[in-house]
């Protein structure tokens, strides 16, 4: 399963993680704060031009930014429906400033620096059993899992499809949660003998 | 078997089924809330494995969605999907689990029926009720909509859960026979 990591270098790139994070953490608390309209238009065009300046790497997000574009257009139609014309610019003034520079961060960081913030950020909450040290395990065994998964949903469907005719649908879905359990089983029993944990 | 093992097992299946549950295609509703299967993840994941463990298996697939994988549906991912209008939902998801899996501790689950009521009870109060309330708040403060527009709003979304609790309480009575051996809640 692919990142949406660009490889091509931008300035963005040698930014620390850290700094971004807490860079969109600022930006995301401050535009809520204010509903000024210059201010907001000013935010706006300013995390426009730095997202113009990823050059080539912004193009691999063109999807998010369709998503942002629809968003958009449907909160400013709604509040314009609502005749709240200045609410829904604001709402959308917003929503450009902190998603185009949370696509920014997405493109120009690895996922291994990233998840080494989080690390770093989950540590408070060990109390519930959250293990930070262990992220990057639990998100390589996730993605191995969800490719499996999807190929056995498949199978299960195919199979299901032999025998009936018609689509499994939601039917194999209690058949793919026991397989589900059964493997996790499985792979608890391989993990301790690899980690001795 | 060793619990630790177990626990990074159970964590990262259900993080990957609720991926899965990504890749089925998504209905796009007004207000830029999309219907998806994954909230069905949320209440499998609070009814399967307790509520500490429901909440790592969410925790670990919202960071791994904030890095940058598109694992929600129609291919989203990344930080930015955090100040979508729908981010309420996303943020509701791993306390939805927690209070799912907590409620499905608390209620009875000896029997594979009284399994599939407790699960359907507590995919109703965790995945549906406490979700939708963080999903108003978003639409709120995100979307800029009253209260009064963002409770009707997710409304619409409502029959839709519904029938993912039932489909819950189904897995949840199969599984309840298949695997007699199972801790549903933890």
């Amino acid at each position: 399963m692919g990142s949406l990591y660009s490889d091509d270098p931008t300035w963005l790139h040698g930014v620390p993680a850290a700094i971004k994070l807490a860079f969109l953490a600022l930006l995301g608390t401050s535009v809520f704060l204010t509903s000024q309209l210059v201010a907001l238009s000013i935010c706006a065009a300013c995390c426009l031009v730095i997202f113009a300046s990823l050059g080539s790497a912004a193009a691999r997000a063109k999807p998010l930014i369709m998503g942002l574009l629809f968003a958009s257009v449907l909160i400013g139609l709604f509040h314009a429906y609502m005749q709240q014309p200045m609410v829904g610019t604001i709402s959308v003034l917003r929503l450009i400033s902190t998603t185009l520079m949370g696509i920014a961060l997405t493109l120009t960081t690895r996922h291994t620096d990233l998840l080494a913030v989080f690390a770093w950020l989950l540590r408070p909450l060990r109390f519930l059993g959250v293990e930070p040290e262990r992220l990057s395990l639990q998100v390589a065994l996730m993605l191995r899992f969800t490719e499996h998964f999807f190929v056995l949903w498949r199978r299960l469907d195919d199979a299901h499809r032999l025998r009936t005719g018609k689509a499994g649908g939601f039917k194999i879905l209690a058949p793919l949660t026991i397989q589900m359990l059964v493997a996790a089983r499985r792979v608890a029993d391989t993990l301790h003998v690899r980690f001795r944990r | 078997m060793n619990t630790s093992s177990l626990s990074i097992a159970l964590v990262s299946l259900f993080a990957a089924l609720i991926a899965v549950f990504g890749l089925i295609p998504k209905i796009d509703l007004p207000l830029g809330v999309p219907i998806t299967l994954q909230t069905l993840g949320v209440m499998l994941a609070g009814c399967m494995l307790g509520p500490k463990r429901a909440l790592q298996a969410l925790l670990l697939f919202l960071a791994a969605v904030a890095i940058g994988l598109p694992l929600l549906s129609g291919g989203r991912g990344g930080i930015g999907v955090f100040f979508a209008p729908a981010s309420g939902y996303l943020i509701g998801w791993p306390v939805g689990a927690f209070v799912a899996g907590w409620v499905m501790h608390m209620l009875p689950r000896a029997t594979p029926r009284g399994a599939a009521i407790s699960a359907f009870v507590a995919s109703a109060i965790g995945g549906l009720l406490v979700v939708h309330v963080f999903g108003v708040i978003g639409l709120v403060h995100i979307a800029n909509l009253t209260w009064e527009q963002a409770i009707m709003g997710t409304l619409v979304f409502v029959p839709g859960d519904l029938i993912k609790c039932a489909l819950c309480a189904t897995v949840v009575h199969t599984v309840a026979r298949g695997l007699p051996d199972w801790r549903f809640g933890g």
